[in-house]
């Protein structure tokens, strides 16, 4: 396969960036998205240019590096999976291809396809997280949780904090991120004592980040490689509302 | 905790507020178009009406807590549209919409410029209507011939349709959102909610376009001196 590339390139967080584009030649269908980046950087690595800078770690779907913006979809054309679970059969030959980095206040690029993305690590650290000592594993139904409510809870644990539901996001919000790490926790008995200091500290803490409110449309749903929906953004304003209520405010 | 923005300045609280008031508007808009049905029934059964509304001494009252939530609504919806704008200020280059399940319409992406729209109509239509001509047929305020008159001029009555499809594509949105933002949402329901609440911006959309037209097809020059 022969693709024409049009990729972001910035040299910095602080240089004004562009689209460059290139041409990846001999692009075999069955190789991912982003082995034929390397490919395309090998090449450049080559003739001594700089080499493309993009994210990536697991290559399998399960780690939450990659992230790039492809043709104007956060992790590409397909449903549910990332873009390094993207392959190259998924275009023609001759194709043009965009590639941008996630955009938002609070993801700045650091070079190239790279954003930063340690604001989702201090939401984290504002309370997405259990402080008590819950000791070695419990015995089995120990502690009984209902078969659907387990299933919720694992649904919304599933997030990688990869930042495509921000990403997508017209307001570039975290919310579904938030509240995936939000439900996860007020869905089980574990994480419900500190449920309400926990949602009213992440919100603080997202909002204090400069990511944006949230509009219902669900792009985020709809890009996020774990197809987690807007429902956990529901059930966060609930908590909130709870919250509110337990605080006497 | 969140004392230091203040529990309704939050990104969520934000929401809140904004679905709230927003609901208590379309509650309005309800009522409002249960009322101007009523102009089918010709001059007296209007113009009674309108009377009951014009003497309860409630009513005043009501118009003060509609001003309240109305500004509210659009002073949240305005600062949530000035943040959000600022919480990406690289826009993409290429931008496309995901796709199902994603909710999201022309009618979701024009909210600020719908909602700003019908902020210019409002004023228009409480200026052409309850600080229109004061006419007067057997003690009561003759708000038949009123409407009749301004909706005699079609330039009007294209200016009041076209806003009211504005309307309909705001709440096309809004309605469901609405709920969204408060929290409600249920496996079942929801779909259902999200389907009733496009039936609703239609049949509120449609309703307003059809008494306006109606009374231009119907009156137009009849009632001009």
């Amino acid at each position: 396969m022969r693709l024409h590339l049009k990729i972001w390139r910035q040299a910095g967080p602080d240089a004004a960036g562009r689209l460059v584009d290139y041409v990846a030649d001999r692009i075999s269908p069955d190789m991912s998205f982003l082995e034929m980046l390397d490919v395309v950087n090998e090449a450049l690595i080559r003739n001594g240019e700089d080499a493309i800078a993009f994210d990536s770690d697991c290559r399998e779907g399960i780690c939450g590096m990659c992230s790039l913006v492809v043709n104007g979809v956060p992790h590409g054309p397909d449903r549910g999976t990332t873009v390094c679970q993207l392959h190259m059969r998924r275009f023609k030959d001759g194709d043009t291809i965009t590639v941008e980095p996630w955009r938002a206040k609070a993801f700045p690029v650091m070079k190239d396809l790279v954003v930063d993305r340690s604001a989702f690590d201090r939401i984290i650290a504002a309370g997405g997280y259990i402080s008590v000592n819950v000791g070695g594993a419990p015995d089995g139904n120990a502690i009984p949780v209902p078969k659907e409510i387990a299933d919720v809870a694992m649904d919304s644990a599933a997030c990688i904090g990869c930042g495509a539901c921000v990403a997508a996001c017209k307001n570039a919000s975290a919310h579904l991120f938030m509240s995936a790490k939000i439900s996860q926790l007020a869905l089980l008995p574990q994480g419900r004592a500190e449920r309400y200091r926990r949602v009213l500290s992440m919100i603080d803490q997202a909002d204090a980040e400069g990511f944006g409110s949230c509009s219902n449309e669900g792009e985020c749903e709809a890009v996020c490689p774990k197809e987690i929906p807007i429902s956990n953004i529901a059930r966060m304003t609930r908590e909130y509302v709870k919250a509110l209520w337990a605080a006497g405010r | 905790m969140s004392s230091r923005t203040g529990v309704f300045s939050s990104s969520v609280g934000t929401k809140i507020v904004i679905g709230l008031t927003g609901m208590a508007l379309v509650l309005y808009l309800v009522v409002h178009i249960a009322g101007n049905a009523l102009v089918f029934f010709g001059p007296t059964v209007f113009n009674q009406y309108s009377h009951l509304l014009l003497s309860n001494p409630l009513v005043p009252l009501i118009e003060i807590g509609l001003v309240i939530i109305f500004a509210l609504h659009l002073y949240k919806t305005v600062r949530m549209f000035i943040a959000n704008q600022q919480a990406r200020p690289v826009a993409y280059v290429r931008k496309k919409y995901a796709g199902a399940p994603s909710r999201k319409t022309v009618a979701s992406s024009t909210m600020i410029v719908s909602g700003l729209w019908l902020l210019m109509f409002v004023v228009i239509h409480v200026t052409q209507f309850k600080y229109g001509a004061e006419y007067e047929v057997d003690g009561v305020r003759d708000l038949y011939r009123l409407e009749m008159e301004n909706f005699a001029n079609p330039l009007l009555v294209g200016f009041y349709v076209v806003s009211m499809l504005v309307v309909g594509s705001h709440l096309w949105h809004g309605i469901a959102s609405a709920f969204q933002s408060i929290g409600a949402d249920h496996p079942r329901w929801t779909p259902r909610l999200l389907a009733a609440s496009k039936i609703l911006a239609v049949a509120i959309a449609a309703g307003f376009v059809v008494i306006a037209v109606w009374a231009y097809v119907h009156q137009a020059g009849r009632v001009r001196p």
